[in-house]
This record gives structure tokens, C-alpha cells and sequence, in this order.
């Protein structure tokens, strides 16, 4: 019980450090001695790549870091996956399409959730930077979108967010994806406004709120 | 006991218990002791904060003798995005002789370095007249903003690219490229329109873009500073805390990314930074008593911290203020109010 709980430790330090052949290593030997892959993750990396994400929001741990943190547990998703029947947990949490609306070019956030988003077991396909909204609904429809995640820096270039509502409702797409929006200008209470499903303050709160949404 | 009427950081209504303000108040100031590991506010300054918010006044002002000074980022900008139709002589001169500002700053309409330096030849005779009807010092103004010098907008591969693609040393020469070109625009911009008759120039919005920008606007008024001793520099910064988008850039041997206000104005002050600019962001889910009380212990670490004078952003999301394109005056005076009787502020 002791081992299985430094394990735990362990693998939670091996993400927050983002030692990848460590975190590599405690996957396949947690795996080997019989330790379940979702507990691995539960009660090991899961854990890590959270205190990542607060260590990145209180400016302790910085872009690159977390980068490299969400690329190895990324690494120990591939390698739990590969040990369950039927894919279980992991990277199937759900796929989500992330742009920045039309007219505006500000990723910086945006680069920070599709690493945070990652990093957590959803499926991100990022498509950029001041993507039409028409451009939003083909690839989310080509890629199999689950959600839709927008962001938009400016009181300028936040309207566009309420026109993909609208786009989507005349599309008749309304009920098959989910909308996340965010924003330096972006609150709860436009997200309320124009009808997107959640709003997320920063990468960890949309992590929580991607959880949320997923299971309405 | 009756509810207090108060608002979330979005600017929307609640009501809440005294007991539920103060705890809010408590655990804003804790929220930025722990994360900027200062201490947090005393008692007595929350009761303080807590007496501001059970005020049924609509507008509050500071007490005799903690008057301060006014100044306005991007100022000429201001009134053309109120849609009122008056030249940029005429709105500094609003700001002067109606509006109660103690600095001026005269600013193009695409406020940044980069855009700027095309128009300085316009803007140049505009100083020139500008100083000549306004007697408070006047700046000029525009954001470092170094996400112009990469993809889309200019001519450097964009980090944000790179970095997911895990290629760390190609983003780095990047920002290095980056910042060049931003420290030669700021220079540039700020020399031409101080020898036309600028007081001074002001950084604004610096670190918008992480570390490397902070770096670029601090290298920027080093050698301005060194070049015009007498120069105003007033640098306003972006979030609370330095983004490491970088990671690994020092000044003067400290590591910018992850600073906090009370650290940043010491690097600032090293540069020849004379008014230096804290900003501390809204939460738009937290109320806001637990946002004033955060932006206040941020600030009173970062006013004890500072041997040059402080003009605090309270405005749309920073200070403690919601995030309102016209921010409500119960909040901002609120807001103001406590942030210049506490922490000591020199102006806003």
C-alpha cells in the first residue's frame, strides 16, 4: 500500500517536473505491478498535471514548462491506453475544436487552454487565429466535434462569439456540439447572453467547465 | 441583518450578508498574500474595506489630505470611442480644464509602438501644439504590444506556433528577434516626440505579452533614460504577474517571469522608470470585495516596495473594478478610494 501510494507521489512528481521517460517509467511499472490505469492516472498524473495548471496561474511555472508538462502526459496517456480494453478513461474525454474568432489574432490564451485542455485527456484540434465562423462549423463538423471552445481578446471581436451561436442555431447545429467561450473581455454573463453552453475564466476553469458540460 | 447590495467582478448585482462581505474580504487578501507571498491586510483594514461596502453612499471620495493625482492612459482615444466628434487638442484640453487630469498623454488611434512609428511625423507637430494650449506634463503614449512583430502581423516567426510544436529554441530566437525590433520602435517613437515637446512617454500596457516584452519596454527606458536624463517614463503594466511565455529572460539578473507588482517596480526604478503603473486583474466570478481586497494588498506590497511614484490602473477588469466597458462609479470610487487610502498611492 506504501509503494502504491509513493507510486502515486512519484508520478505526480514526474508531471510537475516534466521528467517524461520518469513519468514514462512509473506508467508501464504501476501497470506492471498490477495497479490500474485509470487509478494511475486518478491518484498519480492527474494530480500533477493540476498542480501544473495552478502553478502556471499563480506565475510559478511558465509556457514552456507547461508545455513540456502537458507533452508528458500526453506520453502516459498513450501508455495507459495501451494497456486497456476498449480504450476506458484517458484521451476520450471528448474532442474539442478551439479557435479564435474572425478578426482577431490574441493566442496567447489560447496556445495556455490547448495545453491545459491536453493535458487533461480531451482531444484538441487547434485551428488557429482569426478563423470565420462558417470556417469554425466545417472543421468542427470534419473533425467530429464534441465542443466548440472560442476566444476573443477584444469588445471588438467578442460579437463574433454570439454569431457562432447564431450560425449555429440557422444551421440547425445547435444541439449537436457544445460552446466554451473565453476572453480577456469575456464573462459569465455574455456567455448567459448569447447562449453559449459555459464560460471559462482561465485554462483550469475551463477544464473544470468542459467536465461539467460533458456530462449535461 | 439586512443584505448589502454589491456586484460580482462582471459587473452584475448581488447581495450578500456583512458577515459573507467580510469573509470574502478575508479571503481575497489571503488569495494574494499566498500568491505574491506578502503579507496580507490587517484587520483593520478590512473593517475598513468592509465599512466602504455597508456605505449606502452611491459615489465615495477620499478623505481630506489623501488627494491624488489623475492621469489617463491613451487619453486621445477616449473621447473619439465616446463617439463625440473633437479633435485631439480639444479632448486634452477636455481632460485638462473639465476632467480633473493632472498628466495629459497624446496618442494615435492604433496605440502601439509598431503602428505608431509610421505616423510620428504627424504626431510630431500635433506635441508641439499640444504642449503649447495645456500646462500638466504631457506624455505620449502607445503599448510595447510584441505580439505585432510576429506571424500574422510582422516578420517574426510567432512562439505560439512553436512552442506547441515543442520547438523551444526556435520560439526563443524568436522573441529574441521580437524584442530588437520592439526596443528600436519604443526608442525610436519616444525620442522623436520628447524633442518635439513631450514631458515624457508612458509604456502602457507593458507585458501583454509575456517576459519578453517586459524585457523589451525595460531595455527601451534604460536607454532613453540615458539618452534624455530628464525624460518622464510611466510604464503601466498589463496583468499582475509577468506571463513566462519566455521563461528564461533576466534583468539586472532577476528572472521576469513570475513577478509580481512589488518586484516589478524594482526592476522599473532600475530602468529610469519615474511612475510606475500596477495592475491587478478582476476576477469575474469572485465578488467585489474579494477583488478590492486582493488588488489592494498587491498594491500596498507593491507602494512599500517602490522609491518612485505609483499610479495604480483601476478601470474595465483591473483594480478591483468590474469588467465593464463603462465602469460603474459605485465600484470605481469605491475602488479608488481604497487604493489610494491604503496603500499610499501617489495617483490612479
Amino acid at each position: 500500500m506504501v509503494e502504491k501510494q509513493q507510486l502515486f507521489v512519484e508520478a505526480k512528481n514526474s508531471i510537475v517536473n516534466q521528467n517524461k521517460d520518469k513519468a514514462v517509467d512509473l506508467a508501464k511499472q504501476g501497470l506492471d505491478s498490477g495497479v490500474s490505469g485509470i487509478e494511475l492516472l486518478e491518484k498519480g498524473f492527474l494530480p500533477g498535471i493540476s498542480e501544473v495548471g495552478e502553478l502556471f496561474g499563480s506565475g510559478r511555472l511558465f509556457l514552456p514548462e507547461l508545455i513540456v508538462a502537458g507533452q508528458t502526459m500526453e506520453k502516459v496517456v498513450e501508455v495507459i491506453n495501451e494497456s486497456l480494453v476498449g480504450g476506458e478513461a484517458k484521451g476520450d474525454k471528448g474532442k474539442v475544436l478551439i479557435a479564435t474568432v474572425e478578426g482577431d489574432v490574441h493566442d496567447i490564451g489560447k496556445t495556455i487552454v490547448v495545453s491545459i485542455f491536453k493535458a487533461n485527456g480531451f482531444d484538441v484540434k487547434d485551428i488557429g487565429r482569426d478563423v470565420p465562423n462558417q470556417k469554425i462549423l466545417d472543421e468542427a463538423e470534419k473533425f467530429g466535434a464534441d465542443v466548440i471552445g472560442t476566444s476573443a481578446l477584444l469588445t471588438t471581436t467578442m460579437v463574433q462569439q454570439k454569431n457562432l451561436e447564431e450560425l449555429l442555431r440557422k444551421e440547425g447545429l445547435r444541439e449537436k456540439y457544445k460552446t466554451i467561450v473565453g476572453g480577456a473581455p469575456v464573462t459569465q454573463r455574455w456567455a448567459k447572453r448569447i447562449g453559449a453552453d459555459a464560460y471559462a475564466q482561465d485554462a483550469g476553469d475551463g477544464v473544470k467547465k468542459l467536465a461539467e458540460i460533458r456530462k449535461d | 441583518m439586512g443584505k448589502i447590495r454589491t456586484r460580482l467582478g462582471d459587473g452584475s448585482f448581488i447581495e450578500l450578508l456583512e458577515e459573507e462581505i467580510y469573509e470574502d474580504l478575508v479571503d481575497g487578501t489571503q488569495d494574494a498574500a499566498q500568491k505574491g507571498r506578502i503579507p496580507p491586510l490587517s484587520e483593520d483594514e478590512l473593517r475598513y474595506l468592509l465599512d466602504l461596502y455597508k456605505s449606502k453612499a452611491r459615489v465615495v471620495g477620499v478623505d481630506e489630505g489623501h488627494e491624488c493625482c489623475l492621469s489617463y492612459d491613451n487619453m486621445t482615444s477616449k473621447i473619439e470611442r465616446a463617439h463625440i466628434s473633437v479633435s485631439k487638442f480639444q479632448q486634452l484640453q477636455l481632460f485638462e480644464r473639465a476632467l480633473g487630469a493632472d498628466t495629459l498623454e497624446l496618442a494615435h488611434i492604433d496605440y502601439s509602438y509598431k503602428q505608431v512609428k509610421h505616423v510620428v511625423i504627424y504626431d510630431k507637430p500635433n506635441m508641439e501644439q499640444a504642449v503649447l494650449l495645456t500646462i500638466p506634463p504631457m506624455l505620449y503614449g502607445a503599448m510595447p504590444n510584441l505580439g505585432l512583430y510576429t506571424y500574422p502581423d510582422g516578420p517574426c516567426p510567432n512562439p505560439g506556433d512553436l512552442l506547441p510544436q515543442g520547438k523551444f529554441d526556435e520560439a526563443k530566437e524568436a522573441y529574441a528577434q521580437a524584442i530588437e525590433l520592439a526596443i528600436k520602435d519604443m526608442i525610436f517613437v519616444g525620442s522623436e516626440l520628447y524633442e518635439a515637446g513631450a514631458d515624457g512617454i508612458n509604456f502602457d500596457t507593458t507585458g501583454a505579452a509575456g517576459d519578453a516584452e517586459f524585457y523589451a519596454a525595460l531595455k527601451a527606458a534604460e536607454t532613453l533614460k540615458a539618452k534624455y536624463p530628464k525624460m518622464g517614463i510611466e510604464m503601466g503594466m498589463a496583468g499582475e504577474f509577468i506571463l513566462g511565455m519566455h521563461g528564461e529572460i533576466e534583468y539586472e539578473g532577476v528572472r521576469l517571469a513570475g513577478l509580481y507588482p512589488h518586484d516589478q517596480v524594482k526592476l522599473a526604478q532600475k530602468a529610469g522608470v519615474t511612475i510606475f503603473g500596477p495592475v491587478v486583474n478582476t476576477g469575474t466570478n469572485e465578488s467585489l470585495p474579494w477583488n478590492l481586497a486582493r488588488s489592494v494588498t498587491f498594491t500596498k506590497a507593491c507602494s512599500e516596495a517602490s522609491e518612485i511614484p505609483l499610479h495604480a490602473n483601476l478601470g474595465m477588469g483591473v483594480g478591483g473594478v468590474p469588467l465593464n466597458i463603462m465602469p460603474p462609479l459605485d465600484a470605481l470610487s469605491r475602488a479608488s478610494k481604497a487604493h489610494v487610502e491604503l496603500c499610499r498611492l501617489d495617483g490612479l
